[in-house]
């Protein structure tokens, strides 16, 4: 037993978060290997080598009407002699008449289940007398084999593999059980009304990143291994060589399935022409059928989105975080404190569709449908994606007149921020509240003091996640650099904010970060500085104004153009004096609505930029602020000879992950925290001020 | 919104949030859910003052309360008011189960000629003061939380209450039961079997227990957000299915609750005798005589 398993964890090649992709010889389906043949009576062999090594076999087998994914013993539990008639929303189990294992499509369920377990805790964290520690939960993943998995779905697994073992940041847990299963393929010969693995590219030949590849016939299977794992495999179940004849059927059956679907999707250009099509009518048409349900989301097997749970006990002193399988067709799922940004459910089923088909090349490199078929099938209301998509993106156009796209298509990356986290679970590290500062009525400053380097090492606009253990950790910009720590400015605008406003000196809260990208000082060197802010958006820029007075030399003129709703939510306001007393800089102030008590202009922050007579071909601009006064200031900077690709604004989104996996913070085809939060206009193209995105 | 804690001085123990359970038109089964939580018991008793619970204790209090958990529909003219004075007694009023939440099953005789009720159920209506309608607490004053479910779900309340002592937005998705069908890895009904399921269009948090047992779902917990009950509804009937058979679907605890309740007028109102003639269930409902 010690040997086998030695023996087998020697055979497995690929590295941690490497894909086993690149092994594939299309001329043989993907190994150079001569193909074996195993005869069905001896197909046993192979689960109990299997199960010998410790493994859990998942494979194929009936239950609840459907053919589901679940452990299985052996070939008993396979679904002899049963295929399944699929069509948008209809699926039904049908007798074959033959006497073969494996002759259906893909049912309801997909591995990702086994890869991406549907619910998962994440770490423990611990506060008593107001200190706080958080730990990870040791993983545990199993040792899995899965039997059966049909080329759609090796595809799917390779696509979650880009997601979770190959971003900037891997997730620890789907690494392992990745790494750790054996993929054993069988060639898909009965394909469903439902299934379009033509179209994208991914099927129905199972051509690589598996370690034994089965092709059913009547009497037996034709093995062909891909992996050493499988060499050792085909060896120890004792295959003898496929004949000719063997093999020429085994390929016949599969071309059968391939003609069988056709190509039902011209997929050429359409991530160009989806995203050309985002203002279209017919978003609102889908809207009055779809449920927004989310099941599409749910049975695709390479959606990939999740919250954030928390639990803990009465006293709130020991709590898991963990994380569930969520969806971009929840109302919550786009929410922040002040709103949601996807209220519509038209706004959801094209977030979902122009994500899947279009945004996933940008994130990913590949698109993210790999035409399974199962959002059409498990569709309530058989909401068919092939035929919305011709409908909305069809390559004629689909009648829609053709306008710039969302996004471009490929914007000019910035290098990224250096990232100090590693992997998911990502560990909240304790800092200490030093310093508490009641900046307005619902605003707070804390100081938070550290000797860990790695959260020293922020740039003006990044942010950190701000823990506080059972309660959901948000995003909180860093408001000021010190040498021993840094600032963060918080207004209570949720549970969880004030749960932070209401610490005190001597606590301690958790944190992880610095994250996402921060303002490009470096654009503004040599340039005018231009800094547009209302209210709590002055918190994000006050570090790059410590930087830009420091080293003021480096940038020409400087202003700064700050609006609050009345004089009381003036934040800083003893800086601000100090600044507007400084000759190297101009500060302009606003508010809303004032009483007798204030002396200075009344309006919202764009008048003060209206009435500017300054040219800002010269000027990088730096704006934060809620997304419509962004957009308003937006358009009076353009006015002022400012270049779009200089004009720098920092987005709002729900964020639940810090790190672009959980999917919450998607704007077009970027993940604000991890691509943002700061972003020039030209990189958000038309995506930026926009209804439902 | 949330905020129960009171600030204290360090090391002083913080006050206890007064919490109250008060019931209306009900069973009683929703606050039952309370007791039920056994293994958490001494713990809530030990971050909350129980104040007000007649299941539980003969120690009364009419208020103030930091929280209050309401059962049961609004039914009587005594209740309607009494709904005020506990409202005006409360910081956080929390209505809890399908009655407070939507109506009830008792909202269904919304839909009926009130006097043909009260003679069709009680020997001697002259004694029965009852309003004609049964109507959810929202109908009636502000509403801070609910909990959904016939009854509720213990977990829910658990979490509601926890997150209330501890400080977070209590983690009460609004959304469709299908999410937890998924997760579970529950076969669909309605597309395997084609057994018509409300679960698409119903508020999570039962934990999906009847497809979990081959059965659609019932709707108990009333509509979820943005219920598409109109995309349903037209699905449902595609193939033949009889209208009655569909609003009958809909006609259970939580049958009032918008949009369950236009989609049983669309259908022809709930199953039973028909509205009085001239008064047409559309009219009944939509002119509503609630207040």
């Amino acid at each position: 037993m010690v040997t086998r398993d030695a023996l087998m964890a020697g055979a497995r090649e690929p590295e941690a978060g490497t894909p086993k992709a690149a092994a594939t010889s299309p001329a043989t389906h993907g190994s150079d290997d001569p193909a074996g043949f195993l005869p069905r009576d001896d197909f046993d062999r192979l689960f109990d080598l299997l199960r010998a090594d410790g493994r859990t076999v998942v494979g194929p087998t009936l239950a609840d009407g459907a053919i589901v994914y679940a452990e299985i013993a052996g070939t008993a539990d396979l679904p002899d002699g049963q295929s399944d008639r699929q069509s948008p929303g209809a699926y039904r189990l049908e007798p074959t008449g033959r006497a073969r294992l494996f002759d259906f499509a893909v049912g309801p369920s997909s591995w990702k289940r086994y890869t991406f377990p549907p619910r998962l805790p994440l770490t423990r964290g611990r506060r008593v007398d107001g200190q706080v520690t958080f730990r990870a939960i040791e993983l545990d993943p199993p040792r899995l084999a899965f039997v059966g998995v049909r080329a759609c779905d090796i595809a799917a697994l390779l696509v979650q593999d880009r997601a979770f073992s190959r971003g900037p940041v891997p997730d620890a847990d789907y690494v392992a059980r990745r790494e750790a299963a054996v993929v054993v393929a069988v060639e898909c010969v009965s394909p469903s009304d439902t299934c379009f693995c033509t179209s994208m590219g991914t099927g129905p030949e199972v051509t690589g990143s598996f370690d034994l590849a089965l092709t059913e016939l009547d009497e037996g299977f034709v093995v062909r291994p891909g992996s050493d794992v499988g060499r050792y495999l085909a060896y120890r179940i004792g295959t003898r060589p496929a004949t000719a004849d063997e093999i020429a059927r085994a390929r016949r059956d599969v071309a059968g399935a391939r003609a069988r679907m056709g190509d039902p999707i011209p997929t050429a250009g359409l991530p160009e022409r989806l995203l050309a099509a985002a203002d279209s009518p017919h978003w609102a048409e889908v809207a009055e059928r779809c449920l927004a349900c989310t099941n599409c989301t749910l049975v695709c097997p390479t959606c990939f989105c999740t919250s954030v749970t928390q639990s803990s006990d009465l006293a709130g002193s020991e709590a898991i975080a963990g994380r569930v399988w969520d969806s971009c067709f929840t109302l919550g799922f786009a929410r922040v404190a002040g709103g949601n940004f996807r209220p519509r459910v038209q706004d959801r089923y094209r977030q979902w569709l122009t994500h899947k088909f279009a945004g996933w090349w940008e994130q990913f490199g590949t698109s993210g449908c790999v035409g399974c078929g199962r959002c059409i099938t498990w569709c309530p209301v058989g909401i068919d994606v092939r035929a919305e998509l011709m409908v909305v993106a069809g390559p004629d156009g689909g009648g829609i007149e053709t306008v710039e796209p969302l996004a471009p298509v490929n914007p000019t990356p910035r290098p990224a921020e250096s990232r100090p986290i590693s992997r998911v679970p990502i560990i909240s590290r304790t800092v200490l509240v030093s310093h508490v500062r009641h900046e307005t009525p619902d605003v707070v400053t804390l100081h938070l003091q550290t000797e860990d380097a790695s959260l020293l090492t922020g740039r003006p606009g990044q942010f950190v996640m701000a823990a506080l253990p059972g309660i959901s950790a948000p995003p909180i910009s860093i408001s000021r650099f010190h040498h021993d720590g840094f600032e963060l400015t918080i207004r209570a605008a949720g549970a969880a904010t004030r749960a932070l406003c209401s610490l005190r000196p001597g606590e301690t809260i958790g944190v992880t970060g610095p994250l996402g990208r921060g303002w490009p000082l470096e654009a503004a060197y040599g340039r005018d500085v231009i800094v547009v802010t209302g209210g709590i958006g002055l918190a994000p820029l006050r570090p790059l104004l410590d930087v830009v007075l420091r080293e003021r030399e480096r940038f020409g003129a400087v202003r700064l153009l700050y609006g609050a709703r009345t004089p009381s939510d003036r934040l800083f306001a003893d800086e601000l004096s100090e600044l507007a007393g400084r000759d190297d800089l101009e500060v302009h102030s606003s508010v809303d609505r004032a009483g007798p008590e204030w002396l200075g202009r009344v309006g919202v922050v764009t008048t003060l930029l209206e009435q500017a007579s300054w040219d800002g071909s010269r000027a990088v601009a730096f704006v934060c602020g809620p997304e419509r006064m962004m957009e308003a200031t937006a358009d009076v900077l353009g006015d002022l000879g400012v270049a779009r690709d200089r004009i720098w604004v920092t987005m709002e989104r729900h964020m639940a992950c810090g790190v672009g996996l959980c999917g919450h913070c998607q704007l077009g085809p970027s993940f604000v925290c991890r691509d943002g939060p700061v972003f020039s206009l030209g990189e958000l193209g038309r995506a930026f001020g926009r209804e439902g995105w | 919104m949330l905020a129960t804690r009171t600030p204290t001085p360090r090391g002083a123990a913080p006050r206890r949030p007064r919490l109250g359970v008060v019931k209306f038109a009900s069973c009683d089964g929703c606050q039952l859910t309370l007791l039920d939580l056994e293994d958490q018991l001494l713990d809530l008793v030990a971050a909350f003052d129980l104040v007000e619970f007649a299941e539980a204790s003969s120690h009364r209090s009419s208020g103030p309360f930091d929280i209050v958990l309401v059962e049961g529909s609004i039914s009587t003219p005594e209740q309607a008011e009494e709904i005020i004075r506990i409202r005006s007694q409360a910081t956080l009023l929390v209505v809890i189960g399908a009655c407070a939440t939507a109506g009830g099953i008792q909202a269904l005789r919304n839909w009926r000629d009130h006097e043909i009720v009260r003679r069709a159920v009680y020997a001697d209506p002259a004694y029965v003061d009852a309003l004609a309608t049964s109507t959810p607490i929202s109908d009636h004053v502000t509403v801070d939380a609910e909990l959904r479910g016939c009854p509720i779900d213990p977990q829910q309340l658990l979490e509601l209450l926890t997150a209330l002592a501890v400080g977070r937005r209590p983690q009460i998705p609004n959304e469709a039961v299908c999410l937890e069908c998924k997760r579970q890895g529950t076969v669909c009904v309605l597309v395997a079997r084609n057994e018509p399921c409300l679960g698409p269009v119903t508020h999570t948090g039962c934990g999906a227990i009847c497809p979990a047992f081959a059965r659609g779902c019932y709707g108990c917990f009333g509509p979820r957000e943005a219920a598409n009950t109109g995309s349903l509804v037209a699905w449902f009937g595609r193939d033949g299915r009889p209208a009655t058979e569909t609003a009958a679907l809909f006609s259970g605890f939580t049958a009032y609750a918008r949009p369950f309740r236009s989609a049983i007028d669309d259908l022809g109102g709930p199953p039973g005798p028909a509205a009085p003639a001239g008064d047409t269930p559309s009219q009944e409902v939509g002119g509503d005589a609630r207040r």
